[in-house]
Parts: structure tokens; C-alpha cells; sequence
């Protein structure tokens, strides 16, 4: 395992393991069915303080590191991806608060997570995906007041979230340095859910379409200053992908997990097919795919631990694990044959929760770009 | 209320354990646990806290390692905890572990300044299954003992306890102090939340030894003495009965049944 946990980290990796395994892996499979939001199984993991690990300790959090707080992710993601996002999304939610908001905002935020709530951040738009900038929700000044409108889209926790962070054009005019955001509670007159997506795999998460219809918020809700929301968007996903990385990767741990069982116990031309070196070099292949990802998530959470920069470390881990969890997510498939095609096994699902690494908290296309840009720079 | 639980550290009873080469359990490497029935007593015991306030006690006896299992109580409801170092106890059996839980008592008490109201005990330990240590720790105190129970609750100043039997339950009220024997109730033990987890590795476990609790030598001789081990035998293949019709394949099996004097 990449990962160095003292004895501390340890034992709640063990409790998070033994929650896992009992209430939320074979739990898990009846909702990926029915695509319903497992309430009872979220509700447990809140009262265990599952959904408020990267609230910092002055804030009431637990306050444990990052490589911990990943170790813990994987276990989630390796259980269910979809819990593990649900988790994840939350968490993603309360970045830009801790990047930008004041300590009001921040005590407000964490509260809200500790006490067993959800966070939504809401960026993405129908026409504003990889390209946020374009985005067409508007933030218009009356008085003291904001009064956003617009739709989001895509949104984990959209109908469950306590609190949402929204990105909106305060100055069409001025592009990337026009767009503010705002931290607005759940409730909040004009602010709904819309559309839940039917998803092809993390099913057991909520999706929705966030709608803004003259959401009236006072100005202190806004996260930093009018015009910075761009910039705290960006510094929260480059941070924020480092732990698609861990959820990815925990994806990936299962999918060997389930072909060495498998390998083991399927007999073919009279020995397990583990036997033979054409299984061993897969699986041996997956392993590597899925430790050599493991290690570059916990560099990048190191170097974020250092206070150093991590810009490209955090795109690499996020890219290179959603692109292996998916290849290790077929060679699980491939070595379980039939049975891997089948929905009786547990490997289909897997490569269906592992499509998504590749695709949210920015596609693994515009992590190359972050990725060239940082080694090529400018030119 | 004062309530004290007992706790063992037994391997983790979800692995297969056999016999190593010198004929003993091959427990290397196998996690090491709060017995199960053990773990439904603390959970009762922190129900009943909960509904009456108080305060629980864990006590184990074991080596250092056994301070694992103990710290996991401290995550579930304990706020309080004690080791008994089995150190210079040698071998022990039901009857001399029951003896050295009982000195151990007094010896909480006098540290804590405050007697006990009920000691709770899982009914058994999953590693050597006697059944006895509450029972014989009961006696060593001079207390009631009720053994099996799946539910508690205060009365009139003592409790009121279901205890599960083969038939059904039987209703069972004692005075207090008693010692109890819990059997898996309906619900299952709580998980530990991550700040419970972090807040019982602060607390320190004080470390008891046999020189403290005063134990008398010809006590702690057991009176069982393991003679050998065995794994079970091997499940021997079934018959398998396959007649042309349904009624054929019954009446052959009811022909084995009778055969074999099952009925």
C-alpha cells in the first residue's frame, strides 16, 4: 500500500474498512439498481463523522492529514464509488468556503458537514462544462443584495446539499475575472433542484440540475471578493483532484480484488485459471496500473501537505488513475469472462463507476492541458 | 450507576483457524478482536448508561496487545479502562480467570472510589467457548449471577433482564449488585465515530498486575488442563440421491433417514 498512516490513521482506516464491508458494499448493489439515494446507508455514515473528514480540527473537524483522509476515500470508493463521491462531493463543496470565505463562513460550512449535512458546489452549466468562464448565470447587484438566476448542472448532493456554492457572472463584460461565487443555504427562496440524472454508474449518488430563479442572498454571501469566483473555482479543483485520484484508485483496488478471487477459484483445463501466467501478467499489470496511481495521488497530498505546488501533480494523479481505473475495470471483466459480463458479478458495475473518473471534477482532455501547459509553459 | 464490562481479546472469529505444526492454533498473523459477545455486552451496557447515566469501566485480562481491544470499548461507550497483566499468571482456565477478575474488581473499586452496580460479561468467548467465567466470577464475588440475557433495564433499585433459553425467555428480576451474561441482542453494536475513535487513543490505560490485585498462588492453578487439540474433522461428502422421479427421490431419502435411525 502507498500509503504511510501512523497508528492513528490505522485504526480508523479499520473502522472506515469494517463499516464498509458490512453496511455499504453488498448494500450498495440493490440501489445501483434502482438508482434510489441509499438515505439509511448515508445516514449511518454521517453519525460515524464519515462526511466531515477534511473539516479542519479549529473548525471541529477531527483534523487528520491528507494521505489519511485519502487512505479512508479509497476504502469509501472501493466499497461504492458511489457513496465514496457522495462523500467526496461534499467535501468538494466546503474547499472554496476554506480558500476564500471568512471565518464566519467557514465556521457556517463545517457546521453544517460536522452536524451530518451536505455541500454542493455548482459550477458546471449546460453550456459551460470544461469551459466555466462561459457560464450564463448571473449575479446582479441591487442594493445589498445579490439576485442570482440561471441553471447548473451535473451537481452531486443537488437535492440533499445544506449548502451550495455557486459560481455566477457578476460582469459578463469582464470574462474569467467577471464570474464571483457564493455560498448560499439550502431553503433559500428561487434555489431548487431540477432534473436528477439517470446515471450509468456511481448510482448510488445524487445528480441534479440546480435551479436559480431570483435567488435573493445578501452580499456577505459572496466567497471572497466580486470578481475572484473564477479564481477560487480553479484553485478548488486543482486541489479537489487529487482526491477524484483516491476515489479512482479505490475502484481500481476492488477490481483486483474481485479477478485474484475470482482467479483463484475458477478452475479451467484442471487448475485455477490464477494459475496460468496469461491471468497472472493481467493481473499483475492491473496491480501495477493501480499502486504506481495510489503513489502519485499520495505525492500530490504530500506536496499540498508541504504547502508546495502541486497544480500538475494533482491533474496527473486525477487523469492517470481515472484512465487506469477504466483499463483495470475491463481486464477485471476480461478475466471473470462471462461472468464479468454478467450483472450477477460485481466487476460490470465497476467499470460503469469507473467511466466517471474520467470525466468529472474537469475530463482527463483538460487535465492534459493543465498537464502541457505546466511542463511546456507559454509559448 | 457503576458498571463494570469484561472484555477478552480473542483472534478475529470470522478466520478459519487450524492447528501449526506444534499442534497449536495457528494464529499468527490473524487480527486480534473484542470477543463478539463481549462487544453486545458493552453495547448494553452503554444503552443502559445512556437511559440511566453512569459511568462504564473495561477491564481485560491479557498481555499489552489485549490494550487494542480495550481501546476499541474506549470508542463505544467505556470511559474508563484497565488491563490486567497476565504476566506471571501462567495458564488459566475459566476457573482461575473468574478468581482474577474478581480481585480485579475490588481493585477498580478502591481506584475508582466506587463499588460496582452490575458487571457485565459476554456469555462466552469465541476462542475457548466455556461459558463460565461470569459465573464463576459471580461466586467469587458473592453476587447474583444471570447468564444468556438479551435484554436489561432498571427495577424497583435492581434489574430486570430477558434471558434467552432454548423455548423462549424467561423473565429474571435481582437485586443489585449482580453479574450479568449477554447473549446478541436484537441490535448489533454501535461503530465508533471517527471522534470517538480519536478521543479513546488519549485515554490512558492503566496497567494492573497480579502482584496489585494480591492474588493468592494456589488460585490461580488451573484446575482444567488442555491434555491436546484437535481440528474438527472433515465434512464427509454427502449421499447424493438422484431417482428418476421426484416421489422415487424422496422415498430413498427417507429410506437413508430411517437407515440412519433419524427418526
Amino acid at each position: 500500500m502507498g500509503y504511510i498512516l501512523n497508528d492513528e490513521g490505522k485504526d480508523l482506516l479499520a473502522t472506515v474498512k469494517e463499516f464498509c464491508e458490512n453496511e455499504v458494499k453488498e448494500q450498495c448493489k440493490a440501489y445501483d439498481v434502482s438508482g434510489e439515494w441509499p438515505k439509511e446507508i448515508y445516514d449511518k455514515a454521517m453519525e460515524m463523522g464519515l462526511g466531515s473528514l477534511e473539516v479542519p480540527e479549529e473548525y471541529g473537524g477531527i483534523g487528520i492529514d491528507r494521505v489519511t483522509i485519502s487512505a479512508l476515500y479509497e476504502e469509501m470508493a472501493k466499497a461504492d464509488a458511489g457513496f465514496y463521491t457522495t462523500i467526496a462531493a461534499s467535501n468538494l463543496g466546503l474547499k472554496p468556503v476554506l480558500i476564500a470565505g471568512t471565518e464566519e463562513q467557514k465556521q457556517w460550512a463545517c457546521d453544517i458537514l460536522v452536524n451530518g449535512g451536505y455541500g454542493a458546489f455548482c459550477l458546471t452549466e449546460p453550456m459551460a462544462g470544461s469551459d466555466p468562464a462561459s457560464c450564463k448565470t448571473t449575479a446582479v447587484k441591487d442594493g445589498d443584495e445579490y439576485v442570482l438566476n440561471g441553471r447548473k448542472c451535473f451537481i452531486t448532493n443537488g437535492a440533499v446539499a445544506g449548502f451550495y456554492v455557486v459560481t455566477a457572472a457578476t460582469d459578463k463584460a469582464l470574462g474569467n475575472k467577471g464570474i464571483s461565487a457564493f455560498l448560499i443555504p439550502a431553503g433559500t427562496p428561487g434555489l431548487s433542484a431540477g432534473n436528477e440524472e439517470n446515471k450509468m454508474g456511481i448510482r448510488t449518488s445524487n445528480t441534479t440540475d440546480v435551479v436559480l430563479e431570483d435567488v435573493r442572498v445578501p452580499a456577505g454571501a459572496m466567497l471572497g471578493k466580486e470578481g475572484e469566483g473564477f479564481k477560487v473555482a480553479m484553485k478548488t479543483l486543482d486541489m479537489a483532484r487529487t482526491f477524484v485520484g483516491c476515489g479512482a484508485v479505490g475502484v481500481a483496488q476492488r477490481c483486483v480484488d474481485e479477478a485474484i478471487a475470482y482467479a483463484k477459484q475458477r478452475v479451467t483445463f484442471g487448475k485455477p485459471i490464477g494459475k496460468f501466467e496469461a491471468i497472472q501478467f493481467m493481473i499483475a499489470d492491473m496491480e501495477i496500473k493501480t499502486e504506481t496511481a495510489r503513489q502519485m495521488v499520495v505525492h500530490s497530498l504530500t506536496l499540498m501537505d508541504k504547502g508546495l505546488d502541486y497544480n500538475k501533480e494533482s491533474a496527473i494523479a486525477k487523469c492517470y488513475s481515472g484512465d487506469i481505473a477504466v483499463e483495470v475495470a475491463l481486464d477485471a471483466i476480461q478475466i471473470l469472462g462471462g461472468y464479468g459480463y454478467s450483472r450477477e458479478y460485481p466487476v460490470e458495475k465497476l467499470l460503469r463507476d469507473a467511466k466517471i473518473f474520467q470525466i468529472y471534477e474537469g475530463t482527463n482532455q483538460i487535465q492534459r492541458i493543465v498537464i502541457s501547459r505546466a511542463v511546456m509553459g507559454k509559448f | 450507576m457503576e458498571i463494570l464490562v469484561c472484555v477478552k481479546q480473542v483472534p478475529d472469529d470470522s478466520v478459519k483457524i487450524g492447528l501449526n505444526s506444534s499442534g497449536q492454533p495457528a494464529v499468527d498473523g490473524v487480527t486480534m478482536v473484542a470477543n463478539a459477545f463481549d462487544t453486545y455486552a458493552l453495547e448494553m451496557a452503554a444503552r443502559l448508561k445512556e437511559a440511566n447515566e453512569g459511568t462504564i469501566t473495561v477491564v481485560a485480562v491479557g498481555p499489552e496487545k489485549a490494550k487494542d481491544a480495550l481501546k476499541s470499548c474506549l470508542a463505544v461507550g467505556a470511559s474508563k479502562a484497565y488491563l490486567v497483566s497476565e504476566e506471571g499468571l501462567g495458564d488459566m482456565d475459566s476457573l482461575t480467570t473468574g478468581y482474577v477478575l474478581s480481585k480485579a474488581v475490588a481493585k477498580i473499586e478502591e481506584l475508582n472510589g466506587a463499588k460496582f452496580d452490575i458487571v457485565f460479561c459476554g456469555k462466552e468467548s469465541t476462542d475457548c467457548t466455556t461459558g463460565m467465567v461470569g459465573p464463576v466470577l459471580a461466586e467469587r464475588l458473592g453476587v447474583g449471577c444471570v447468564t444468556g440475557i438479551v435484554d436489561i433495564s432498571i427495577k424497583d433499585g435492581g434489574i430486570s433482564v430477558k434471558q434467552e433459553t432454548e423455548d423462549g425467555y424467561n423473565v429474571v428480576e435481582t437485586a443489585l449488585p449482580a453479574v450479568v451474561t449477554v447473549n446478541k441482542p436484537e441490535y448489533d453494536p454501535r461503530y465508533p465515530t471517527m471522534k470517538s475513535k480519536m478521543a479513546a487513543r488519549k485515554i490512558p490505560i492503566d496497567t494492573i498486575t497480579a502482584a496489585d490485585l494480591g492474588v493468592e498462588a494456589d488460585k490461580t492453578v488451573p484446575a482444567v488442563k488442555v491434555t491436546g487439540l484437535s481440528e474438527p474433522p472433515k465434512k464427509q461428502a454427502g449421499v447424493k440421491i438422484n431417482e428418476k422421479t421426484f416421489e422415487d427421490t424422496m422415498a430413498k431419502a427417507m429410506e437413508i433417514l430411517k437407515e440412519a435411525k433419524v427418526f
